[in-house]
C-alpha cells in the first residue's frame, strides 16, 4: 500500500441544516482491499460513503481522489475512476438485466455511442463475474432479491472502475444470499484487485470479508484497521454500547460477537 | 429482439418490439389522417391530395383541401406530438406520470399570456410569442418555488408538482378574469380557444408547428439518452457522472418549448400530453421515456378526438372537449394505479 490511498476524507464535516452528521473527520481506503464501514443507525455511516462519492457535498474539510479534491473535478471523469451503488435502488418498470447493467456504461457512452464493442464486453464480463448468465434478457422485476442485488452490483462493476463504493449491499437479502453478495465481493476484490468498501451492519460478517473496519461514531471515526484490531469489546461498547464477548470463528478465526 | 447498429463510432440498440409497434401507430395514424381528410360535405380525400397540389382540382376543392382540410389534419397531428413529447418529456424527468405540462400549470401559463394576447391585439394572429413567453415564465416560476436549494438534484420532483397544481388552477383563474373584461363575442371566442380547438386552422398554423417540430428533433433524439438515465434515482444520475441540475433546467426549456408550439396552435388541449407517455410505455411495455411513440400516441389522440368533434357534434364543438373525454379516465386509472403502488 502507497503512503496516500487514492480515496480519502480530509477533515471532512457535513451538515444538514443544522445538524451535524460528519463532524472533521479523515479516514482512507487502503488500496486493493475491502473496506467494511460500522457503526450504529444514524452515525454517518452512508452519509460518509456518499460523500466520498461526491453525491453529498461537504460543508467543510474536502474528499481526495487521486491526489486532488473531489470537488474540483470533473464528474464523468470521477465516473470512469469511481463507481457507487446507492442502497435500496429501484429501477424503471420493465427493464432487463441487460439494459441495467448497460447503464453502468453511462460514463464511457454518449448519446452517439450507446453500444460500442467494449460497452458489449464490458457488459458481458459484469453478467458472468456476478453469476448472471442465463437472466440478461429476463426483466428485473421477475427476478429474485438476490439476483437483484448481484444485477445492480453487475450495473456498478460495468462502469468498469478501480474503486466501488456498496451502500448497504446486503440490506434485505436473507443469511444465505448475504454471505453470497459478500462471497461475491471479496471474489472481485481478490481477482481484480478493486479498491472495495461498503457500509455494513452485520459485524460479524464485516469482520470475516473485509481487510478492513472503519468504526464510526456520532460521525467521527472511532477506530480503523484490521478486523482483529478494531472489533474489540471496548470498540462495542463504545460504539453500539454493547456488551459482549468476543471469540475467534471457529471457522475462520476472524472476531465474532456474542452479546451478553 | 434487440438490433445492434454499428457505424465508425456510432452505436446505437434498437428493439424489434419498439420498431414494430411503431410502425404500426404510424400507419393508425396515417389511417386516420387519411379519414379525418375524407370527412366533409365534399367528395374529397387523400387520393385528392397530389391532382390538388398539381393544381389540376377545381378552385373550391383545391381550397378545401390544401387551405382547410390538411392543414386542419397536419396541425392536429403535429400539436398531439408535440403535446405527447412534451408529457412524455416531463413524466420522465420527474419520475411522475402526473408531471406533465397541462398538469403543472404550464399549457395554462402559455394559454393565459395568450388570452391576453388576444385582448390586447384582438386576434390570436401572433399568439406564438406570448405563449411561449407564457409558458417560460410559468415555468420558470414554478421551478424556483419547487427548486431544493439543500440538495444537489435542483428541483424536487414532488413540491414541483404541488407547485404546478397551483400555478394551473390561480393561471385559469386568471384567464377567466380576462375573458370577463372584454365583449361577448370575443369572450366567446377565447372560451373556444382556451378549451383548445384546431377550427379554421391554415397553412401558417401547420408550418409553425412542423417546422418547430423539425428544428427540435435532432435535440430530441439526442434527449433520449439523458432521459433514459434521468428516470432512475438522482443517485444513479450524479454517480454517472451526468449535471442532474443542467440538465434538469436545458430538459425543462424543451418541452417547455413544445408545449408552447402546441398551445399556439392548437389551444391548451386538456390531457393529450398527460395520456400519450402512459399510455405508449403501456403499449410498449417499458418504463423507458419512449418520446417516438408518445409523440405517435399524442398525436391519435388529438386526431381522433378532432375528427370526432367534427362527426359528433351538430355545432362545432372544440377537440378539447374530446381530449378531456379520454383524458379524465386515463387520469383516473393513472391514479387507481398509483395509489395501489402506494405511490400516493
Amino acid at each position: 500500500m502507497s503512503a496516500e490511498p487514492r480515496l480519502a476524507a480530509c477533515e471532512l464535516s457535513v451538515k444538514f441544516d443544522r445538524t451535524t452528521v460528519l463532524d472533521h473527520l479523515s479516514v482512507g481506503l487502503p488500496d486493493g482491499q475491502v473496506t467494511a464501514i460500522v457503526g450504529p443507525n444514524a452515525c454517518g455511516k452512508s452519509t460518509l460513503l456518499r460523500s466520498l462519492a461526491r453525491l453529498q457535498k461537504a460543508s467543510s474539510g474536502q474528499v481526495i481522489l487521486d491526489g486532488q479534491s473531489i470537488a474540483a473535478q470533473n464528474s464523468k471523469s470521477i465516473a470512469r475512476r469511481l463507481a457507487i451503488l446507492s442502497q435500496s435502488p429501484v429501477a424503471p418498470e420493465g427493464l432487463t438485466v441487460r439494459d441495467l447493467v448497460l447503464r453502468g456504461r453511462t460514463p464511457h457512452q454518449s448519446a452517439w455511442r450507446q453500444y460500442s464493442v467494449e460497452d458489449a464486453a464490458a457488459v458481458a464480463a459484469a453478467i458472468s463475474a456476478t453469476g448472471l448468465n442465463g437472466l440478461e434478457e429476463r426483466v428485473l422485476d421477475t427476478l429474485s432479491g438476490g439476483q437483484r442485488q448481484r444485477a445492480w452490483i453487475a450495473m456498478a462493476l460495468a462502469q468498469d472502475t478501480e474503486l466501488l463504493l456498496l451502500d448497504e449491499p446486503t440490506t434485505y437479502l436473507d443469511l444465505p444470499h448475504q454471505v453470497e453478495l459478500l462471497e461475491l465481493v471479496r471474489k472481485l476484490n481478490r481477482e481484480t484487485g478493486r479498491t472495495i468498501a461498503m457500509v455494513l451492519h452485520d459485524i460479524n460478517l464485516a469482520a470475516r470479508y473485509c481487510d478492513h473496519i472503519v468504526a464510526l461514531r456520532g460521525g467521527q471515526i472511532h477506530s480503523t484497521g484490521t478486523p482483529q484490531s478494531v472489533i474489540t469489546q471496548n470498540m462495542m461498547q463504545d460504539v453500539f454500547g454493547l456488551s459482549c464477548t468476543i471469540i475467534a470463528d471457529p471457522n475462520h478465526g476472524t472476531p465474532h460477537i456474542i452479546p451478553t | 429482439m434487440i438490433y445492434t447498429v454499428r457505424l465508425g463510432s456510432l452505436s446505437v440498440r434498437l428493439a424489434r418490439r419498439h420498431l414494430l409497434i411503431g410502425m404500426g401507430l404510424l400507419l393508425a395514424l396515417l389511417i386516420a389522417g387519411g379519414m379525418a381528410l375524407q370527412l366533409g360535405q365534399f367528395d374529397l380525400g387523400a387520393g385528392d391530395l397530389w391532382t390538388a397540389y398539381r393544381g389540376e382540382l377545381d378552385k373550391i376543392s383545391q381550397m378545401i383541401l390544401l387551405d382547410h382540410r390538411l392543414p386542419r389534419v397536419l396541425v392536429a397531428i403535429g400539436a398531439g406530438a408535440a403535446f405527447g413529447v412534451s408529457g412524455a418529456i416531463f413524466q420522465s424527468m420527474l419520475r411522475n406520470p402526473m408531471a406533465s405540462p397541462d398538469v403543472i400549470g404550464f399549457n395554462a401559463g402559455a394559454s393565459c399570456a395568450a388570452v391576453l394576447a388576444i385582448l390586447v391585439f384582438g386576434s390570436a394572429r401572433f399568439v406564438l410569442p406570448w405563449a411561449l413567453t407564457g409558458g417560460l415564465l410559468t415555468a420558470a416560476l414554478v421551478l424556483l418555488l419547487a427548486w431544493d436549494r439543500n440538495g444537489k438534484s435542483g428541483i424536487d420532483p414532488y413540491r414541483l408538482i404541488l407547485v404546478g397544481i397551483g400555478a394551473s388552477l390561480t393561471l385559469g383563474a386568471t384567464s377567466d378574469l380576462l375573458m370577463s373584461m372584454t365583449d361577448e363575442q370575443r369572450a366567446a371566442d377565447m372560451a373556444q380557444w382556451l378549451t383548445g380547438t384546431l377550427n379554421a386552422r391554415n397553412q401558417a398554423d401547420a408550418a409553425l408547428i412542423w417546422g418547430g417540430l423539425a428544428a427540435l428533433t435532432p435535440v430530441l433524439i439526442w434527449l433520449q439518452f439523458p432521459l433514459n438515465r434521468l428516470i432512475m434515482s438522482d443517485d444513479f444520475v450524479h454517480g454517472f457522472g451526468l449535471r442532474l441540475a443542467g440538465l434538469r433546467l436545458l430538459i425543462t426549456g424543451v418541452g417547455v418549448l413544445l408545449a408552447a408550439l402546441a398551445v399556439s396552435v392548437a389551444g391548451p388541449l386538456p390531457f393529450v400530453a398527460f395520456v400519450a407517455g402512459p399510455v405508449a410505455r403501456r403499449v410498449l411495455k417499458t418504463g423507458a421515456p419512449v418520446l417516438f411513440a408518445a409523440a405517435l400516441v399524442g398525436a391519435l389522440v388529438t386526431l381522433g378526438a378532432d375528427t370526432a368533434a367534427r362527426m359528433l357534434s351538430v355545432v362545432q364543438l372544440p377537440a378539447g372537449v374530446f381530449t378531456a373525454v379520454i383524458g379524465a379516465p386515463v387520469l383516473m386509472w393513472l391514479l387507481v394505479a398509483q395509489f395501489r403502488k402506494g405511490a400516493l
